[in-house]
């Protein structure tokens, strides 16, 4: 169990863009999260991995505030982006959303233009000059690795592109606002091998201007493209630290038997 | 491949039931694009109907011309006007209700007694029959507010007629659009509102225009609430008169007024000419509404169906 007051990554505290600290989830009666902490580093991948119902998707859309669109959820603990707390009482979700983006688990582009669905962002924040969008339609789009296979039918329905590129699109989509973080609900999990290899390329650059937080039901994606892992079960983290190290010498009995397959 | 040989050879003939399951397949097949195509011969025979009965009726005199109380000749000019004047509105004052009290009831209504209470309303006007509701109007529009048989006074009451159903509609419409959606643009930031008129109203539009082209059929054939409320004559002085508080018979009416009330002699004319021209208009708004629909659904999506 990890303390409250000594988040995991403590050493390098200057470099921890979030950090959560002793944040429990409830839905209702139902305790989803208890005490969980965890510091994710500026820049890295931090991968939440672990069994179904772990609680691992709870804690993400606790950290840009999702939980606030579900009735009858409630968020304790504090959250410090940049060292300020987004559950505080100045902190305004619709910023928080803008410097926290997220992509989920199934592709949802707005049944709109491929253009209308980039620019969905910037737009909703009052960008308005023609050029200045196209300019942030053009680096999302590269950014998230599909400007040369769309950028000749920006016009075109988000609808008409393959399973891959749509979740593509969504990650052009939450780059297009230049968030601080961007957290990813199993991005890859509706996909094919090939759609998501791509996508786990693209993470691996997102880290040159992003920080990124992912839950993965697969280990071997967390080991391929992550930097740090951390381990839940029954809604608590049992164990976080470097990736190469949690699935080479795991320190706790759980971890390890998570990961040499044996429940899950 | 050699695993592949030492298997038994599986037969390929069709068994007895397997012939069975084909056959009730192929009849079932049968059966339904019959009465798929049923629907289409019917329409088809009721409009050549129609049209060889009131074709010879739709003379320039008919269609912009005067009706006349007693002698034959006369026209459905104004009531061809009435009855698009109190369309136009009854959509102009249910619409902007219908959608948002079902934008609150399907997006913002907490499940609970006021919901319940506006629901239950909603679904109590849908029963109440169009007569009574015609004669709400009467007591309401014509007595109470001395208006007198008004185009504004029918509005009014066909309004109260078709606000639940489209209230459902709307309702209806915002449901089905997956919340993944408004999710994802909660997820960018996104106010509520922001998330309502940019995303779920704009892909919700298409059936909201399939609602808004039910009911604009139901009002062109209205007539038991107008009879109260908009009256049985046309007014005297000008035959487009814009004004909401005049008299306004529509086609539908007309139709009915002069089968059952009229005494002038070319009655199976004017009727059948009547029938005719309700028909192509009903026909025509309908047509109209869904290519607006398909536009504002292409402006807003990017596609075309």
């Amino acid at each position: 169990m990890i303390s409250m007051q000594e988040p995991p990554i403590a050493a390098e505290t200057t470099e921890d863009k979030l950090v959560a600290k002793g944040v429990d989830v409830y839905y209702g009666a139902f305790h989803a999260i208890k005490d969980a902490s965890l510091a994710m580093r500026g820049q890295h991948v931090t991968a939440l991995i672990g069994p179904s119902g772990c609680g691992k998707s709870t804690f993400l859309r606790a950290l840009n505030r999702m939980h606030d669109l579900t009735p009858g959820a409630r968020v304790d603990g504090c959250i410090m982006l940049d060292g300020e707390d987004i559950y505080g009482p100045d902190a305004d979700p619709v910023v928080i959303r803008h410097r926290i983006g997220m992509v989920f688990q199934r592709p949802n582009p707005f049944p709109k233009t491929i253009y209308e669905n980039v620019v969905y962002g910037p737009r909703i924040h009052g960008e308005r000059s023609k050029s200045t969008l196209d300019a942030i339609a053009e680096r999302a789009l590269k950014q998230a690795a599909l400007w040369e296979e769309v950028k000749d039918r920006l016009q075109r329905s988000a609808l008409d592109l393959s399973g891959g590129q749509q979740q593509r699109l969504c990650i052009a989509r939450a780059v297009a606002l230049n968030p601080e973080v961007i957290l990813m609900d199993e991005p890859a999990s509706a996909l094919d091998p090939i759609a998501t290899s791509k996508i786990e390329d693209l993470i691996g650059q997102l880290t040159d201007d992003y920080t990124v937080v992912i839950v993965t039901h697969s280990m071997q994606q967390a080991a391929r493209i992550s930097d740090f892992t951390a381990f839940f079960h029954l809604g608590e983290i049992v164990e976080v630290g470097p990736t190469s190290q949690i699935f080479t010498h795991p320190k706790e009995k759980r971890t390890e038997d998570y990961i040499t397959g044996r429940f899950g | 491949m050699a695993v592949v040989a030492t298997r038994a050879p599986r037969t390929v003939t069709a068994s007895g039931s397997v012939r069975v399951r084909k056959t009730t397949d192929a009849t079932a097949t049968i059966v339904l694009w019959i009465m798929a195509s049923s629907i289409i011969v019917l329409l088809a025979a009721f409009i050549v109907y129609m049209v060889y009965l009131g074709w010879t009726a739709l003379t320039p005199s008919f269609i912009f011309g005067r009706p006349q109380e007693t002698t034959a000749g006369g026209g459905v000019g104004p009531e061809i006007f009435n009855s698009f004047y109190i369309l136009i509105l009854t959509l102009l004052f249910t619409i902007p209700i219908a959608v948002s009290a079902g934008i609150y009831l399907q997006e913002y209504a907490l499940p609970g007694t006021f919901r319940n209470i506006v629901q239950f309303s909603a679904e109590s006007l849908a029963t109440v029959p169009s007569i009574v509701m015609g004669l709400f109007g009467l007591l309401i529009f014509v007595y109470t507010f001395h208006w007198g048989y008004t185009a504004l006074g029918g509005a009014l009451t066909l309004t109260l007629l078709n606000l639940p159903a489209l209230v459902r509609v709307t309702q209806e419409a915002l449901a089905s659009i997956p919340d993944t959606l408004r999710e994802a643009s909660m997820g960018l930031g996104g106010t509520k509102w922001q998330t309502i008129t940019r995303v779920v109203l704009p892909s919700a539009i298409g059936r909201l225009t399939t609602g808004v082209v039910l009911i604009a059929g139901r009002i062109y054939g209205e007539t038991a609430a107008l009879i109260f409320t908009a009256g049985l004559s046309v007014t005297a002085n000008h035959p487009y008169d814009i004004s909401p508080f005049h008299t306004a018979e529509t086609l539908a009416v007309h139709l009915w007024y002069t089968h059952s009330e009229s005494v002038v002699p070319d009655v199976d004319r004017i009727g059948n000419g009547s029938a005719l021209v309700l028909l192509i208009m009903v026909l025509a708004f309908n047509v109209a509404a869904r290519i607006v629909g398909r536009r504002l659904t292409k402006h807003f999506t990017g596609r075309t169906s």
